[in-house]
C-alpha cells in the first residue's frame, strides 16, 4: 500500500547529541496518529525536519510515495502538509480571516476582498466543526478558539496532513475534548493528522495508530486498539512507572499562611486577583486549578514579593509581610519554584554551581563578610547535585546545556534546600518527561510529610487531584471553589475553571 | 598527570586560537596592511614602527601612561555592564570628578603624601556623586540610565567649562583653564621606564580588586547573577534597585579617580574641553566589551589599545602613514569580534529547549 507520509532513516546530529537517529515512521491515509515519547525524545526535532525547517542529515521522505526534499517550510506546505505550532503565530491586532487568509488573500480588482476571505474561512469552519467567528478579532480570543484558527489556517492552504505539536497543552478538558471531535472530524474528511504529545490518556483516547520514540529512535509503532497505557510508558521509558497515585492521607496543622481579601492590580488598573482569601497549613498540599491567565501568575507573584498587593494582608507565620520585598519574605520561610524556570527560576549564562547558589548566597554557611567560603559553596552544590541526582557533567560548566527536567531538578534541590515552613510550586512538571515528574512529585510529597506547607499551581488537573489536599480554583481573579479531591473530577474542576457554574447559577 | 596538564594546555591553546579575538585580530591586521598596500606604502615597514614606536624607548612608557585612563576608563564601564546597566556617563564622572580632585589639589595647603591621595578621593567621590543621579534617575523615576548618564555628560562639560572660564580661571593665560597644579600636589612618577606614573599601580590593583570581588564575594556574585537575569536576581532574593545605585556609584568612583589622575599625574591644568579629547571613556568603552567585561583581559586589551595608539603616532612620524590607521584598526577588531559572537550565537542548535521554553513563557 501506498502511505500518505513516510519517513525512512531519518537521523539528525547536533554537537553532542543524536537528537534523530534512524527514525522511521510510516503513516496511512486518513489516520489519526500519535507520536508520543519524553522530553527529549526527540518528537519536535523530527516535525521540525518534517516541515522543512531544517534538513535532515541522513534519510528520506516520501509523500505518497514520492521522495521530496524541503528546503523551507513553504516547500512543505506547497506539499500538503500544515503544522500547528505550540505557541501560536498569528497577528493579534488582524481578525480571524485576515489570518487565515495571510499571504493568499482572495482578491478582486487588485484589492482583497474582506467579504470573500470572511465567506470562506466561515465556510471551512463550518464544514469542519470549528465554531469561530470570522469577523472577531485575534486578541480578543481565548487560547482554545486560537487553536481552531491555526487549524484553519493550515485547512485553508488544503494541508492534507495537519502536524499538531502539543495541542493540548493550554487547553480546559471541555476544550480538549471539542479538539478533538474536530480532529475526528478531519480523519473522517480523509485528512491525515500527525498528534505530538506525551500524555497517554490522549494517545489512548484520539488516536488510530501510534509511535513511540526514546532517545532519538522509533522504538515502537502500535495499533492503539491493540495496545494499552504500560505497554506505551515501558516503550518511551524503558521500564514501568506507576503516576496514577493518590496522595496518602495526612493531618494538616496549624495555618502557615494566611491570605485575606487580596486584590492585585494589572496594566490599565484593572483588577487581576480579586479579593482572594485561603489558607495554607503544614502537612498540606493546597493546589490552585484553573485555566493560564486567570490571575494565578499575578497571585503567586503577590505572595512572593515580585508584584504589589493593592489591598488585603499576606501573613507568613504569625508575620505580616504583606510589604515585604523578596528577601525579607524568603527570610520569613517561603522558597518559591517559578513558572518559567528558563527566564525566572535559573540564569542561562550562569554555571550550575552559581545558579544552586542562588538565594543561598548570603547565608552565614556560604559566605562571611560578604567574602564566599568557596569550599562551604562547592560542598553546597556538591551535596545538592548528589541528593537530588542531577545529570551535570561539572558544576562549574553552564546551565544552559542542562535538559528540562535537570534543569527543574536545579529549581527545586535549591528552594527545598531552604526547609522553609512554605514552599511555592508553580506548574512545577511542566514540559518534564515522566520520570522527572514522579521525581518532582516524590519531592512535594516528602516535604509535605515533613511538616512543609505546600501551594502548588498546575495547568495538569492529574497532577492537582494526584497530590492535593484542597483545591482551589481561580477563575477570572477570584476563586470560585474550594473543592476536596476526593469527592470531584475532572469535569467538574473544569466546570469552575471556565465559569460555566456561574452560568448555571444564573438560569 | 604530566597528561592531564599537557592535555589542559592543548586545550587552551586550541581555544585560544580558535577564539573570536584572535581572529579578529589577524583580520584586522590583515585589512590594515591592505590598505597601507594599496595606497603605496609599505605595511612591513609601517608595522615595524609601529611596534617598536610602542614598545621600545619613550614608546614603552607612553603606551603604559596612556594605558592608566584606557584601562581604568574600561574597568569603570565594565562594573556597570556586568549589572546590564548602560553607563554612558563615565565621560561626565571623569570630567566633574577630575576637576574636584583638581581644586583640592591646586587650593589645598599641605604636603603632597596628604594632597594627592586627597585629590584622589575627592575626585572619586565627587565622580560617585555625579554617578548617583543617572542611577537614582532610574531607580526612583524610571529614567533610563542609559540616556540620563549620556545626556549628563554635557551637563558635566558645561559646569566644569564654567568654573574654569570663571570662578577658577587662570587670568595669566589666554586658555580657559585653572591654575597649574603646585609641584606638591602632584602625582609622582615611577623610576621605570623614564618615569611612569604612579596612578599604573592604582589601576593595577583596581584590576586585582574587582577581580576578587567577581570571582569571590557576595557583591561581585549578585552583580554578575543581575546582569545576567534581572528578573531571575530578583526572584532570588537581590535588591535589583540598591545594587543598581551601588554599582554606579563604584563606576563614577573609578570615573572620578581616573579624571583626577589626568590632571594631577598628566595635563597639570584643567583646560576646558582638554579632558574628553582623547576619548578615554569612548576607548575604554570599546576595550570593555572586547574583554567581554573581566578585569584581566581589560588590562591586556587596554595595554594593547594604548600600544596601537602610540605605535600609530610613531608610524606616522617615521612611516609617513596616517595615524588614523591605528584607529581603523581598533575599529575593526571590534566588528571583526563583534561579527563573530553573533555568527556563534546562530549557531545554537534550536532543539527540544525551544520547544519547552516557549511553554514556559506561555506565548500566545
Amino acid at each position: 500500500m501506498t502511505f500518505e507520509l513516510e519517513l525512512r532513516g531519518i537521523t539528525k546530529r547536533y554537537p553532542g547529541v543524536l537528537a534523530n537517529d534512524a527514525v522511521d515512521l510510516a503513516v496511512r491515509p486518513a489516520e489519526i496518529h500519535a507520536i508520543v515519547g519524553e522530553n527529549g525524545a526527540g518528537k519536535t526535532t523530527l516535525m521540525s525536519l518534517l516541515y522543512g525547517l531544517f534538513p535532515p542529515d541522513e534519510g528520506e521522505i516520501f509523500i505518497r510515495g514520492e521522495g521530496v526534499e524541503f528546503s523551507s517550510a513553504l516547500d512543505a506546505i506547497a506539499a500538503g502538509l500544515g503544522m500547528v505550532h505550540q505557541s501560536f503565530k498569528l497577528f493579534p491586532t488582524l481578525s480571524v480571516a485576515d489570518n487565515v487568509v495571510f499571504r493568499q488573500e482572495p482578491r478582486r480588482r487588485g484589492l482583497i476582498d474582506r467579504a470573500a476571505s470572511a465567506a470562506r474561512v466561515r465556510d471551512l469552519a463550518d464544514r469542519y466543526g470549528l465554531a469561530v467567528d470570522p469577523e472577531a478579532a485575534v486578541e480578543d480570543l481565548p487560547v482554545g478558539v486560537l487553536q481552531r484558527v491555526e487549524i484553519l489556517k493550515a485547512l485553508y492552504r488544503d494541508a492534507q496532513v495537519l502536524i499538531l505539536d502539543e495541542p493540548t497543552a493550554v487547553l480546559t478538558p471541555q476544550e480538549r475534548d471539542q479538539l478533538f471531535e474536530v480532529i475526528r472530524r478531519l480523519r473522517d474528511a480523509g485528512r491525515t493528522i500527525l498528534f505530538i504529545t506525551h500524555k497517554l490518556g490522549e494517545v489512548m483516547a484520539i488516536s488510530d495508530r501510534v509511535t513511540v520514540l526514546r532517545n532519538g529512535r522509533a522504538v515502537a509503532d502500535l495499533v492503539t486498539a491493540e495496545t494499552d497505557p504500560a505497554e506505551i510508558t515501558l516503550h518511551m521509558t524503558g521500564r514501568a512507572v506507576d503516576l496514577d497515585r493518590r496522595a496518602p492521607e495526612h493531618q494538616p496543622d496549624e495555618a502557615v499562611l494566611e491570605v485575606e481579601n487580596l486584590t492585585v492590580l494589572g496594566g490599565h488598573g484593572r483588577a487581576v486577583v480579586k479579593e482572594a482569601s485561603f489558607q495554607v497549613r503544614s502537612g498540606e498540599i493546597v493546589g490552585i486549578a484553573g485555566v493560564a491567565g486567570n490571575g494565578q501568575s499575578e497571585l503567586i507573584e503577590a505572595l512572593c514579593g515580585l508584584r504589589e498587593a493593592d489591598t488585603g494582608t499576606v501573613t507568613l507565620s504569625g508575620r505580616d509581610i504583606t510589604t515585604a520585598d523578596v528577601a525579607g519574605r524568603r527570610t520569613a520561610g517561603l522558597a518559591y519554584i517559578p513558572e518559567d524556570r528558563y527566564g525566572v527560576g535559573t540564569t542561562r549564562q550562569a554555571s550550575v554551581s552559581e545558579n544552586l547558589l542562588m538565594g543561598h548566597h548570603r547565608e552565614e554557611t556560604v559566605q562571611r563578610r560578604g567574602w564566599f567560603d568557596r569550599n562551604a559553596v562547592a560542598r553546597l552544590t556538591r551535596r545538592l547535585v548528589e541528593v537530588f541526582d542531577i545529570k551535570v557533567g561539572s558544576v562549574s560548566g553552564p546551565v544552559s546545556t542542562l535538559s528540562g527536567g535537570n534543569l527543574q531538578k536545579v529549581v527545586v534541590a535549591r528552594e527545598m534546600e531552604h526547609g522553609t515552613p512554605l514552599l511555592i510550586a508553580e506548574q512545577p512538571t511542566r514540559g518534564l518527561d515522566i520520570g522527572a515528574i514522579e521525581f518532582v512529585h516524590s519531592q512535594l510529597i516528602r516535604y509535605r510529610d515533613q511538616g512543609g506547607a505546600v501551594l502548588m499551581v498546575s495547568a495538569e488537573l492529574s497532577e492537582i487531584l494526584a497530590l492535593s489536599t484542597r483545591i482551589l480554583v481561580m477563575f477570572e481573579g477570584s476563586i470560585v471553589a474550594t473543592l476536596d479531591p476526593r469527592n470531584v473530577d475532572e469535569p467538574e474542576i473544569g466546570l469552575y475553571m471556565t465559569g460555566a457554574h456561574l452560568e448555571a447559577a444564573v438560569a | 598527570m604530566l597528561e592531564r596538564i599537557l592535555s589542559e594546555v592543548r586545550d587552551m591553546s586550541r581555544r585560544a586560537v580558535m577564539s573570536p579575538v584572535t581572529f579578529s585580530l589577524l583580520f584586522a591586521f590583515a585589512l590594515a596592511a591592505a590598505i597601507v598596500a594599496v595606497t603605496g606604502g609599505d605595511p612591513l615597514a609601517a608595522g615595524e614602527e609601529m611596534v617598536t614606536g610602542a614598545v621600545t624607548g619613550s614608546g614603552l612608557r607612553n603606551t603604559l601612561g596612556r594605558a592608566i585612563p584606557i584601562v581604568g576608563m574600561a574597568l569603570a564601564v565594565s562594573v556597570a555592564f556586568r549589572s546590564g546597566i548602560i553607563n554612558l556617563g563615565g565621560e561626565g564622572q571623569m570630567v566633574i570628578g577630575g576637576l574636584a580632585g583638581t581644586i583640592v589639589a591646586i587650593y589645598v595647603p599641605g604636603p603632597g603624601t596628604l594632597i594627592v591621595p586627597l585629590a584622589m578621593m575627592t575626585g572619586a567621590v565627587v565622580g560617585a556623586l555625579w554617578a548617583m543621579l543617572p542611577a537614582y534617575g532610574q531607580t526612583w523615576l524610571r529614567l533610563p540610565i542609559l540616556i540620563t548618564s549620556l545626556l549628563l555628560n554635557y551637563v558635566a562639560r558645561a559646569i566644569t567649562g564654567y568654573l574654569v572660564r570663571f570662578p577658577l580661571s587662570d587670568v595669566s593665560v589666554t586658555l580657559a583653564t585653572t591654575r597649574q597644579v603646585p609641584e606638591t600636589a602632584r602625582m609622582p612618577k615611577m623610576p621605570i621606564f623614564g618615569g611612569v606614573s604612579l596612578s599604573l599601580v592604582l589601576v593595577i590593583v583596581l584590576v586585582a580588586l574587582l577581580w576578587m570581588v567577581y570571582t569571590r564575594a557576595v557583591a561581585g556574585y549578585e552583580s554578575q547573577m543581575t546582569g545576567f537575569n534581572m528578573r531571575s536576581a530578583r526572584y532570588g532574593g537581590i535588591d535589583v534597585e540598591q545594587r543598581t545605585v551601588q554599582v554606579m556609584v563604584v563606576a563614577g568612583a573609578i570615573g572620578g579617580l581616573i579624571g583626577t589622575h589626568l590632571i594631577i599625574g598628566e595635563a597639570l591644568r584643567f583646560i576646558d574641553g582638554e579632558l574628553v579629547l582623547a576619548g578615554f571613556a569612548w576607548t575604554g568603552l570599546l576595550v570593555s566589551l572586547l574583554a567581554v567585561n573581566r578585569p584581566i583581559p581589560i588590562f591586556i586589551t587596554g595595554l594593547f589599545f594604548s600600544g596601537l595608539q602610540i605605535g600609530g603616532l610613531a608610524m606616522q612620524r617615521n612611516a609617513g602613514v596616517s595615524w588614523r590607521l591605528s584607529q581603523v584598526l581598533q575599529a575593526v577588531v571590534i566588528v571583526a569580534v563583534a561579527c563573530r559572537l553573533a555568527i556563534r550565537r546562530g549557531e545554537r542548535p534550536s532543539g527540544e529547549v525551544s520547544e519547552a521554553e516557549s511553554a514556559a513563557v506561555g506565548e500566545v
